[in-house]
Protein backbone atom coordinates (compact mmCIF):
# COMPACT_ATOMS: atom_id res chain seq x y z
CA UNK A 1 0.00 0.00 0.00
CA UNK A 2 1.60 3.33 -0.86
CA UNK A 3 0.04 6.75 -0.80
CA UNK A 4 1.71 10.09 -2.19
CA UNK A 5 0.97 12.88 -0.35
CA UNK A 6 1.42 16.27 -2.94
CA UNK A 7 1.70 19.28 -0.41
CA UNK A 8 0.15 22.27 -2.28
CA UNK A 9 1.71 25.83 0.13
CA UNK A 10 -1.13 28.04 1.28
CA UNK A 11 0.22 31.71 2.21
CA UNK A 12 -3.45 33.18 1.71
CA UNK A 13 -7.11 32.50 1.66
CA UNK A 14 -9.85 35.11 0.26
CA UNK A 15 -13.08 34.97 -0.68
CA UNK A 16 -13.65 35.21 -5.09
CA UNK A 17 -16.36 34.36 -7.55
CA UNK A 18 -14.34 31.19 -7.78
CA UNK A 19 -12.68 28.70 -5.66
CA UNK A 20 -9.62 28.08 -7.13
CA UNK A 21 -5.88 27.40 -6.12
CA UNK A 22 -3.58 30.23 -7.49
CA UNK A 23 -0.01 31.50 -6.52
CA UNK A 24 -0.25 30.07 -2.87
CA UNK A 25 -3.46 31.58 -2.43
CA UNK A 26 -6.90 29.45 -1.75
CA UNK A 27 -9.69 32.00 -2.87
CA UNK A 28 -13.01 30.41 -2.39
CA UNK A 29 -16.74 31.11 -3.53
CA UNK A 30 -18.40 32.03 -0.77
CA UNK A 31 -21.81 31.72 -1.96
CA UNK A 32 -21.32 28.39 -3.51
CA UNK A 33 -19.93 26.74 -0.18
CA UNK A 34 -22.74 28.12 1.41
CA UNK A 35 -25.17 26.25 -0.80
CA UNK A 36 -23.52 22.81 -0.04
CA UNK A 37 -22.57 22.84 3.24
CA UNK A 38 -25.81 24.75 4.43
CA UNK A 39 -28.43 21.95 2.96
CA UNK A 40 -29.16 20.43 6.26
CA UNK A 41 -32.67 21.96 7.14
CA UNK A 42 -31.82 21.86 10.36
CA UNK A 43 -29.16 24.68 9.83
CA UNK A 44 -30.54 28.33 10.66
CA UNK A 45 -27.45 30.10 9.48
CA UNK A 46 -23.91 30.08 8.51
CA UNK A 47 -21.23 32.67 8.73
CA UNK A 48 -17.89 32.38 7.20
CA UNK A 49 -14.58 34.05 8.37
CA UNK A 50 -10.99 33.72 7.36
CA UNK A 51 -8.10 34.71 9.61
CA UNK A 52 -4.76 34.43 9.38
CA UNK A 53 -2.01 34.20 11.81
CA UNK A 54 -1.14 37.26 13.77
CA UNK A 55 -4.61 38.57 12.91
CA UNK A 56 -6.19 39.84 16.90
CA UNK A 57 -9.10 37.21 16.80
CA UNK A 58 -10.39 34.57 19.01
CA UNK A 59 -12.35 31.87 18.33
CA UNK A 60 -13.99 30.20 20.77
CA UNK A 61 -15.83 27.64 21.30
CA UNK A 62 -13.88 26.07 19.06
CA UNK A 63 -15.28 22.42 17.67
CA UNK A 64 -13.28 20.32 15.27
CA UNK A 65 -10.30 21.67 12.93
CA UNK A 66 -10.02 19.61 9.81
CA UNK A 67 -7.33 19.89 6.81
CA UNK A 68 -8.58 20.19 3.05
CA UNK A 69 -7.23 16.80 1.30
CA UNK A 70 -8.44 15.54 -1.88
CA UNK A 71 -8.09 11.71 -3.21
CA UNK A 72 -6.42 12.34 -6.72
CA UNK A 73 -5.76 9.22 -7.58
CA UNK A 74 -6.58 5.47 -6.66
CA UNK A 75 -9.29 3.74 -4.85
CA UNK A 76 -12.00 6.12 -2.14
CA UNK A 77 -11.62 9.45 -1.31
CA UNK A 78 -11.48 11.60 2.14
CA UNK A 79 -13.39 10.72 5.38
CA UNK A 80 -14.79 7.37 4.10
CA UNK A 81 -17.73 6.60 5.86
CA UNK A 82 -19.28 10.00 5.92
CA UNK A 83 -18.27 12.49 2.55
CA UNK A 84 -16.76 9.01 0.55
CA UNK A 85 -17.83 5.39 0.22
CA UNK A 86 -16.96 2.82 2.40
CA UNK A 87 -13.67 1.78 0.05
CA UNK A 88 -10.69 1.45 1.43
CA UNK A 89 -8.07 4.48 1.28
CA UNK A 90 -4.39 5.33 1.84
CA UNK A 91 -3.05 4.24 -1.55
CA UNK A 92 -2.46 5.93 -4.90
CA UNK A 93 -2.13 9.96 -4.52
CA UNK A 94 -4.01 12.60 -2.13
CA UNK A 95 -3.12 16.27 -2.51
CA UNK A 96 -3.04 18.76 0.96
CA UNK A 97 -3.76 22.21 1.05
CA UNK A 98 -0.49 23.10 3.07
CA UNK A 99 -1.37 25.70 5.32
CA UNK A 100 -5.03 25.69 5.35
CA UNK A 101 -7.83 24.79 7.72
CA UNK A 102 -11.23 24.54 8.26
CA UNK A 103 -12.41 25.68 12.19
CA UNK A 104 -15.96 24.59 12.88
CA UNK A 105 -17.80 26.86 15.96
CA UNK A 106 -21.31 27.53 17.03
CA UNK A 107 -23.48 27.26 19.99
CA UNK A 108 -22.10 23.39 20.43
CA UNK A 109 -22.66 21.72 23.73
CA UNK A 110 -21.72 24.68 25.63
CA UNK A 111 -18.91 22.96 27.80
CA UNK A 112 -15.64 21.26 26.95
CA UNK A 113 -14.75 22.98 23.68
CA UNK A 114 -12.01 25.11 23.27
CA UNK A 115 -10.18 28.67 22.42
CA UNK A 116 -7.99 29.02 19.32
CA UNK A 117 -6.73 33.14 20.21
CA UNK A 118 -4.28 33.82 16.48
CA UNK A 119 -2.31 35.64 18.48
CA UNK A 120 -0.88 36.96 21.67
CA UNK A 121 0.31 34.64 24.64
CA UNK A 122 -2.43 31.87 23.76
CA UNK A 123 -1.73 31.69 20.19
CA UNK A 124 1.88 30.25 21.42
CA UNK A 125 -0.40 27.21 23.01
CA UNK A 126 -2.40 26.23 20.36
CA UNK A 127 -0.94 24.63 17.04
CA UNK A 128 -4.18 26.23 15.01
CA UNK A 129 -3.05 29.57 15.00
CA UNK A 130 -0.37 29.43 12.79
CA UNK A 131 -2.69 27.94 9.93
CA UNK A 132 -4.78 30.32 7.60
CA UNK A 133 -8.47 29.53 8.65
CA UNK A 134 -11.86 29.05 7.31
CA UNK A 135 -13.67 29.77 10.64
CA UNK A 136 -17.41 28.31 9.99
CA UNK A 137 -19.92 29.49 12.77
CA UNK A 138 -23.00 27.30 12.59
CA UNK A 139 -26.51 27.59 14.07
CA UNK A 140 -28.90 25.14 14.12
CA UNK A 141 -32.79 25.42 14.69
CA UNK A 142 -33.87 25.31 18.65
CA UNK A 143 -34.92 22.04 20.45
CA UNK A 144 -31.75 20.21 18.79
CA UNK A 145 -30.36 17.43 20.81
CA UNK A 146 -26.61 17.76 21.70
CA UNK A 147 -25.47 14.67 19.70
CA UNK A 148 -27.92 16.12 16.63
CA UNK A 149 -26.10 18.88 16.96
CA UNK A 150 -22.65 17.66 17.24
CA UNK A 151 -23.42 15.29 14.07
CA UNK A 152 -24.60 18.60 12.36
CA UNK A 153 -20.77 19.97 12.90
CA UNK A 154 -19.39 17.54 12.37
CA UNK A 155 -20.70 17.24 8.59
CA UNK A 156 -20.64 20.96 7.94
CA UNK A 157 -16.78 20.36 8.79
CA UNK A 158 -16.44 18.14 6.89
CA UNK A 159 -17.72 19.03 3.73
CA UNK A 160 -16.49 22.35 3.86
CA UNK A 161 -12.95 20.96 4.11
CA UNK A 162 -13.44 18.30 1.42
CA UNK A 163 -15.57 21.26 -1.33
CA UNK A 164 -11.74 23.08 -0.58
CA UNK A 165 -9.75 20.26 -0.62
CA UNK A 166 -11.46 19.83 -4.82
CA UNK A 167 -9.34 22.82 -5.57
CA UNK A 168 -6.14 21.15 -5.08
CA UNK A 169 -6.79 18.24 -7.21
CA UNK A 170 -5.10 19.80 -10.49
CA UNK A 171 -2.69 22.01 -8.88
CA UNK A 172 1.04 20.69 -9.05
CA UNK A 173 1.73 20.36 -5.79
CA UNK A 174 5.04 21.92 -4.02
CA UNK A 175 6.03 19.22 -2.18
CA UNK A 176 5.53 15.41 -3.08
CA UNK A 177 6.02 12.36 -0.25
CA UNK A 178 5.27 8.89 -0.21
CA UNK A 179 4.77 6.82 2.33
CA UNK A 180 4.44 2.85 1.65
CA UNK A 181 2.82 0.05 3.75
CA UNK A 182 3.71 -3.61 2.89
CA UNK A 183 2.53 -6.78 4.26
CA UNK A 184 3.49 -7.43 7.41
CA UNK A 185 5.46 -10.41 6.60
CA UNK A 186 7.34 -8.60 3.80
CA UNK A 187 7.78 -5.76 6.21
CA UNK A 188 9.50 -8.23 8.70
CA UNK A 189 11.79 -9.23 6.48
CA UNK A 190 12.39 -6.16 5.10
CA UNK A 191 14.82 -4.78 8.41
CA UNK A 192 15.72 -8.68 10.21
CA UNK A 193 18.30 -6.87 12.48
CA UNK A 194 15.89 -3.92 13.15
CA UNK A 195 14.03 -3.87 16.15
CA UNK A 196 10.13 -4.33 15.07
CA UNK A 197 8.07 -0.86 16.44
CA UNK A 198 4.53 -0.84 16.41
CA UNK A 199 1.96 2.34 17.37
CA UNK A 200 -0.80 1.92 19.52
CA UNK A 201 -3.28 4.90 18.45
CA UNK A 202 -5.71 5.06 21.42
CA UNK A 203 -8.94 6.50 20.29
CA UNK A 204 -11.20 8.67 22.51
CA UNK A 205 -14.69 6.49 22.41
CA UNK A 206 -16.40 7.15 25.88
CA UNK A 207 -19.35 8.06 24.48
CA UNK A 208 -21.95 11.25 25.45
CA UNK A 209 -20.34 13.25 22.76
CA UNK A 210 -16.77 11.75 23.68
CA UNK A 211 -16.82 9.81 20.49
CA UNK A 212 -14.21 9.21 17.17
CA UNK A 213 -15.05 7.80 14.11
CA UNK A 214 -12.93 5.06 12.14
CA UNK A 215 -14.56 4.71 7.85
CA UNK A 216 -17.79 6.10 10.13
CA UNK A 217 -18.16 3.60 12.73
CA UNK A 218 -17.71 4.82 16.36
CA UNK A 219 -15.07 3.17 17.60
CA UNK A 220 -16.53 2.17 21.01
CA UNK A 221 -17.92 -0.24 18.69
CA UNK A 222 -14.97 -1.41 17.71
CA UNK A 223 -12.29 -4.52 18.34
CA UNK A 224 -8.89 -2.89 18.26
CA UNK A 225 -7.21 -3.46 15.06
CA UNK A 226 -4.61 -3.06 12.42
CA UNK A 227 -4.50 -0.10 9.96
CA UNK A 228 -1.79 1.42 7.40
CA UNK A 229 -0.56 4.63 8.66
CA UNK A 230 -1.40 5.73 5.20
CA UNK A 231 -5.33 5.09 6.01
CA UNK A 232 -5.03 8.06 8.53
CA UNK A 233 -3.86 10.34 6.50
CA UNK A 234 -6.52 9.98 3.96
CA UNK A 235 -8.80 10.77 7.05
CA UNK A 236 -10.10 7.44 7.53
CA UNK A 237 -10.33 8.56 11.33
CA UNK A 238 -12.06 11.60 12.38
CA UNK A 239 -13.11 13.59 15.37
CA UNK A 240 -16.87 13.43 17.00
CA UNK A 241 -15.41 14.56 20.19
CA UNK A 242 -16.18 17.32 22.36
CA UNK A 243 -14.26 16.36 25.43
CA UNK A 244 -11.71 18.84 26.88
CA UNK A 245 -9.88 20.88 23.95
CA UNK A 246 -6.36 20.61 25.35
CA UNK A 247 -5.68 17.03 24.74
CA UNK A 248 -8.67 15.80 22.11
CA UNK A 249 -7.64 15.14 18.65
CA UNK A 250 -9.46 17.33 16.15
CA UNK A 251 -9.27 15.96 12.78
CA UNK A 252 -6.46 17.65 11.79
CA UNK A 253 -3.93 15.84 14.18
CA UNK A 254 -5.20 12.53 13.28
CA UNK A 255 -4.57 13.56 9.68
CA UNK A 256 -1.07 15.35 10.53
CA UNK A 257 -0.36 12.72 13.10
CA UNK A 258 3.26 13.62 14.45
CA UNK A 259 3.71 10.16 16.11
CA UNK A 260 3.10 8.46 12.74
CA UNK A 261 5.33 10.72 10.75
CA UNK A 262 8.32 10.23 13.56
CA UNK A 263 7.91 6.63 12.80
CA UNK A 264 8.08 6.79 9.18
CA UNK A 265 11.45 9.18 9.73
CA UNK A 266 13.58 6.90 10.77
CA UNK A 267 12.08 3.60 9.77
CA UNK A 268 14.72 1.53 7.85
CA UNK A 269 17.16 2.96 9.85
CA UNK A 270 16.76 3.14 13.52
CA UNK A 271 13.59 0.43 13.43
CA UNK A 272 11.02 -1.21 11.75
CA UNK A 273 7.44 0.39 11.44
CA UNK A 274 5.35 -2.02 11.69
CA UNK A 275 2.20 -0.52 11.37
CA UNK A 276 -0.83 0.78 13.29
CA UNK A 277 -3.17 -0.54 16.05
CA UNK A 278 -5.36 1.58 16.85
CA UNK A 279 -7.60 0.53 20.18
CA UNK A 280 -10.72 2.66 22.19
CA UNK A 281 -11.42 4.10 25.77
CA UNK A 282 -14.83 2.96 26.88
CA UNK A 283 -16.51 3.08 29.97
CA UNK A 284 -16.97 -0.18 31.18
CA UNK A 285 -14.21 -2.36 32.86
CA UNK A 286 -14.95 -5.47 31.08
CA UNK A 287 -14.77 -2.80 27.90
CA UNK A 288 -11.28 -1.80 29.00
CA UNK A 289 -10.11 -5.40 29.49
CA UNK A 290 -10.94 -6.50 26.62
CA UNK A 291 -9.50 -3.79 24.36
CA UNK A 292 -6.10 -3.86 25.86
CA UNK A 293 -6.14 -7.52 25.98
CA UNK A 294 -6.95 -7.48 22.02
CA UNK A 295 -4.20 -4.65 21.84
CA UNK A 296 -1.73 -6.70 23.43
CA UNK A 297 -2.51 -9.77 21.24
CA UNK A 298 -2.11 -8.26 18.18
CA UNK A 299 1.21 -6.63 19.04
CA UNK A 300 2.11 -9.77 19.59
CA UNK A 301 1.02 -11.33 16.67
CA UNK A 302 2.94 -8.76 14.79
CA UNK A 303 6.02 -9.72 16.86
CA UNK A 304 6.33 -5.94 18.01
CA UNK A 305 9.95 -5.49 20.14
CA UNK A 306 8.31 -2.28 21.18
CA UNK A 307 5.52 0.32 20.89
CA UNK A 308 4.61 3.59 21.22
CA UNK A 309 0.93 4.29 22.69
CA UNK A 310 -0.53 7.75 22.76
CA UNK A 311 -3.60 8.58 24.94
CA UNK A 312 -6.29 10.73 23.90
CA UNK A 313 -8.34 12.52 26.50
CA UNK A 314 -7.86 12.35 30.61
CA UNK A 315 -8.73 10.63 33.56
CA UNK A 316 -10.50 7.30 33.25
CA UNK A 317 -8.61 6.96 30.04
CA UNK A 318 -5.53 6.77 32.00
CA UNK A 319 -7.08 3.41 32.75
CA UNK A 320 -6.95 2.34 29.51
CA UNK A 321 -3.37 3.54 28.99
CA UNK A 322 -2.12 1.74 32.10
CA UNK A 323 -3.62 -1.19 30.90
CA UNK A 324 -2.39 -1.32 27.50
CA UNK A 325 1.29 -0.88 29.19
CA UNK A 326 1.37 -3.58 31.50
CA UNK A 327 0.10 -5.91 28.99
CA UNK A 328 2.39 -5.51 26.23
CA UNK A 329 5.11 -5.38 28.69
CA UNK A 330 3.91 -8.65 30.53
CA UNK A 331 4.19 -9.90 26.74
CA UNK A 332 7.50 -8.43 26.73
CA UNK A 333 7.11 -5.57 24.28
CA UNK A 334 8.64 -2.41 25.43
CA UNK A 335 6.93 0.63 25.60
CA UNK A 336 6.83 4.55 25.55
CA UNK A 337 4.09 6.26 26.66
CA UNK A 338 2.33 9.97 25.69
CA UNK A 339 0.17 11.46 27.66
CA UNK A 340 -0.53 14.96 29.66
CA UNK A 341 -0.68 15.79 32.79
CA UNK A 342 -3.47 17.02 35.19
CA UNK A 343 -1.13 17.73 37.95
CA UNK A 344 -2.64 21.16 39.76
CA UNK A 345 -2.19 24.56 38.87
CA UNK A 346 0.92 24.60 40.75
CA UNK A 347 1.96 21.00 39.41
CA UNK A 348 2.81 19.07 42.30
CA UNK A 349 -0.34 16.83 42.61
CA UNK A 350 -0.40 13.26 40.83
CA UNK A 351 -0.85 13.55 37.01
CA UNK A 352 -2.05 10.82 36.08
CA UNK A 353 -5.54 8.66 37.51
CA UNK A 354 -3.44 5.43 37.08
CA UNK A 355 -0.22 4.31 37.33
CA UNK A 356 2.53 1.09 36.90
CA UNK A 357 6.20 0.15 37.41
CA UNK A 358 5.70 -0.84 33.71
CA UNK A 359 5.18 3.10 33.01
CA UNK A 360 9.02 3.60 32.49
CA UNK A 361 9.23 5.33 29.35
CA UNK A 362 6.60 8.47 29.13
CA UNK A 363 6.63 11.59 27.42
CA UNK A 364 4.19 14.04 28.62
CA UNK A 365 2.70 17.30 26.71
CA UNK A 366 2.38 19.39 29.62
CA UNK A 367 0.47 20.02 32.38
CA UNK A 368 -3.05 21.33 31.35
CA UNK A 369 -4.25 22.69 34.83
CA UNK A 370 -1.62 25.79 34.36
CA UNK A 371 -3.53 28.90 34.40
CA UNK A 372 -2.96 31.19 31.81
CA UNK A 373 -4.60 35.14 31.05
CA UNK A 374 -5.66 35.55 27.76
CA UNK A 375 -5.51 39.30 26.70
CA UNK A 376 -8.85 40.90 24.89
CA UNK A 377 -8.93 40.49 21.43
CA UNK A 378 -10.12 43.11 18.64
CA UNK A 379 -12.87 40.44 17.51
CA UNK A 380 -14.00 37.40 18.84
CA UNK A 381 -15.66 34.52 16.57
CA UNK A 382 -18.11 32.42 18.46
CA UNK A 383 -20.01 33.47 21.53
CA UNK A 384 -17.24 34.23 24.48
CA UNK A 385 -19.91 33.61 27.12
CA UNK A 386 -18.75 30.23 27.26
CA UNK A 387 -15.37 31.37 28.94
CA UNK A 388 -16.91 30.34 31.94
CA UNK A 389 -18.59 26.77 31.73
CA UNK A 390 -15.76 25.42 29.10
CA UNK A 391 -13.47 22.97 30.60
CA UNK A 392 -11.17 24.38 32.32
CA UNK A 393 -12.71 27.82 32.86
CA UNK A 394 -14.35 29.04 35.73
CA UNK A 395 -16.91 31.17 37.30
CA UNK A 396 -15.48 34.88 36.27
CA UNK A 397 -13.48 33.46 33.93
CA UNK A 398 -14.41 36.46 31.63
CA UNK A 399 -13.23 39.79 32.43
CA UNK A 400 -15.55 42.81 31.48
CA UNK A 401 -12.84 44.31 28.89
CA UNK A 402 -12.37 40.96 27.62
CA UNK A 403 -9.50 39.46 28.68
CA UNK A 404 -9.75 35.55 29.88
CA UNK A 405 -8.13 34.09 32.39
CA UNK A 406 -8.47 29.72 32.00
CA UNK A 407 -6.68 26.92 32.78
CA UNK A 408 -4.65 25.70 29.64
CA UNK A 409 -6.82 23.08 29.18
CA UNK A 410 -9.43 25.08 27.36
CA UNK A 411 -7.03 26.10 24.62
CA UNK A 412 -7.41 23.73 21.53
CA UNK A 413 -4.78 21.74 21.06
CA UNK A 414 -2.31 22.79 23.53
CA UNK A 415 -1.41 19.97 25.54
CA UNK A 416 -2.40 17.41 22.51
CA UNK A 417 -0.77 14.05 23.77
CA UNK A 418 0.13 13.15 19.70
CA UNK A 419 3.25 16.12 20.17
CA UNK A 420 0.86 17.68 17.45
CA UNK A 421 1.51 20.89 20.28
CA UNK A 422 4.09 23.37 21.54
CA UNK A 423 4.58 21.86 25.25
CA UNK A 424 6.86 19.26 27.06
CA UNK A 425 8.79 18.94 29.87
CA UNK A 426 12.21 18.01 30.02
CA UNK A 427 14.80 16.97 32.86
CA UNK A 428 17.97 19.04 32.93
CA UNK B 1 -12.16 10.58 50.19
CA UNK B 2 -12.32 6.69 50.64
CA UNK B 3 -8.68 6.98 52.32
CA UNK B 4 -8.99 10.11 54.43
CA UNK B 5 -12.95 8.65 55.90
CA UNK B 6 -10.67 5.14 56.69
CA UNK B 7 -8.24 7.31 58.43
CA UNK B 8 -11.01 8.57 60.77
CA UNK B 9 -11.61 5.11 61.73
CA UNK B 10 -14.62 4.81 59.21
CA UNK B 11 -14.87 1.84 56.63
CA UNK B 12 -15.54 2.55 53.38
CA UNK B 13 -16.69 0.79 50.24
CA UNK B 14 -15.44 1.67 47.39
CA UNK B 15 -18.01 1.54 44.45
CA UNK B 16 -15.95 2.06 41.17
CA UNK B 17 -16.21 1.35 37.76
CA UNK B 18 -12.38 1.48 37.06
CA UNK B 19 -11.49 -1.02 39.82
CA UNK B 20 -7.85 -1.13 38.74
CA UNK B 21 -7.50 2.89 39.26
CA UNK B 22 -9.00 2.20 42.54
CA UNK B 23 -6.88 -0.36 43.14
CA UNK B 24 -3.80 2.23 42.41
CA UNK B 25 -5.35 4.63 44.95
CA UNK B 26 -5.67 2.30 47.81
CA UNK B 27 -9.32 1.64 48.50
CA UNK B 28 -9.81 -1.29 50.48
CA UNK B 29 -13.05 -2.31 49.42
CA UNK B 30 -14.06 -2.28 46.11
CA UNK B 31 -17.33 -3.00 44.83
CA UNK B 32 -17.47 -2.77 40.74
CA UNK B 33 -19.74 -0.81 39.25
CA UNK B 34 -21.91 -0.41 36.36
CA UNK B 35 -19.97 1.87 33.50
CA UNK B 36 -18.45 5.49 34.25
CA UNK B 37 -21.16 7.73 33.11
CA UNK B 38 -23.84 5.61 34.67
CA UNK B 39 -22.27 3.63 37.57
CA UNK B 40 -25.26 2.29 39.19
CA UNK B 41 -27.74 2.68 36.34
CA UNK B 42 -28.04 0.53 33.00
CA UNK B 43 -29.85 2.48 30.66
CA UNK B 44 -30.36 -0.25 28.59
CA UNK B 45 -32.50 -2.25 31.23
CA UNK B 46 -35.90 -1.86 32.10
CA UNK B 47 -36.92 0.32 34.95
CA UNK B 48 -37.75 -2.72 37.15
CA UNK B 49 -34.56 -4.94 35.79
CA UNK B 50 -32.30 -1.25 36.87
CA UNK B 51 -34.31 -0.52 39.95
CA UNK B 52 -32.82 -4.49 40.88
CA UNK B 53 -29.42 -3.99 39.21
CA UNK B 54 -29.09 -0.74 41.84
CA UNK B 55 -30.40 -2.57 45.12
CA UNK B 56 -28.60 -5.67 44.31
CA UNK B 57 -24.86 -3.21 43.97
CA UNK B 58 -26.21 -0.96 47.50
CA UNK B 59 -26.61 -4.36 48.85
CA UNK B 60 -22.99 -5.88 47.63
CA UNK B 61 -21.64 -2.86 49.28
CA UNK B 62 -23.53 -3.18 52.69
CA UNK B 63 -22.26 -6.52 52.53
CA UNK B 64 -18.22 -5.03 51.47
CA UNK B 65 -18.21 -3.17 54.27
CA UNK B 66 -19.36 -6.04 56.93
CA UNK B 67 -16.73 -8.36 55.81
CA UNK B 68 -13.88 -8.60 57.68
CA UNK B 69 -10.52 -8.23 55.16
CA UNK B 70 -6.83 -8.10 55.39
CA UNK B 71 -5.93 -6.91 51.96
CA UNK B 72 -7.39 -4.83 49.17
CA UNK B 73 -10.63 -7.06 48.03
CA UNK B 74 -12.77 -6.69 45.60
CA UNK B 75 -16.32 -8.19 46.01
CA UNK B 76 -17.28 -9.00 42.47
CA UNK B 77 -18.96 -11.80 40.80
CA UNK B 78 -16.20 -12.88 39.25
CA UNK B 79 -16.54 -14.84 35.23
CA UNK B 80 -14.70 -17.88 35.46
Amino acid sequence: MQLELGKIKIEDIQFAAETKVFDSTLFINQEELLEIIGEDSRITNINLDIVHPGDSVRIIPVKDVIEPRVKVKGPGGVFPGFISSEEMVGSGRTHVLKGAAVVTTGEIVGFQEGIIDMSGPGAEYTPFSRFHNLVVDCDVKENIKQHEHEEILRMVGLKTASYLGKAAKDVEPDELETYEHKPFVEAAADYPSLPKVGYVYMLQSQGLLHDTYVYGVDAKEILPTLMSPTEIMDGAILSGNCVSACDKNATYVHQNNPVIEELYKYHGEKYNFMGVIITNENVTLADKERSSNFTAKLAEMLGLDAAVVSEEGFGNPDADLIMNSKKLAAKGIKTVLITDEYAGRDGASQSLADADPSADAVVTAGNANEVITLPPMEKVIGHQNFADVIAGGFDGSLEADGSISVEIQAITGSTNELGFNNLTARIY
Amino acid sequence: MVKEIERAGIPVVHVATVVPISMTVGANRIVPAVAIPHPLGQPDLGETEEKQLRKDIVEKALIALQTDINEQTVFSDDKE
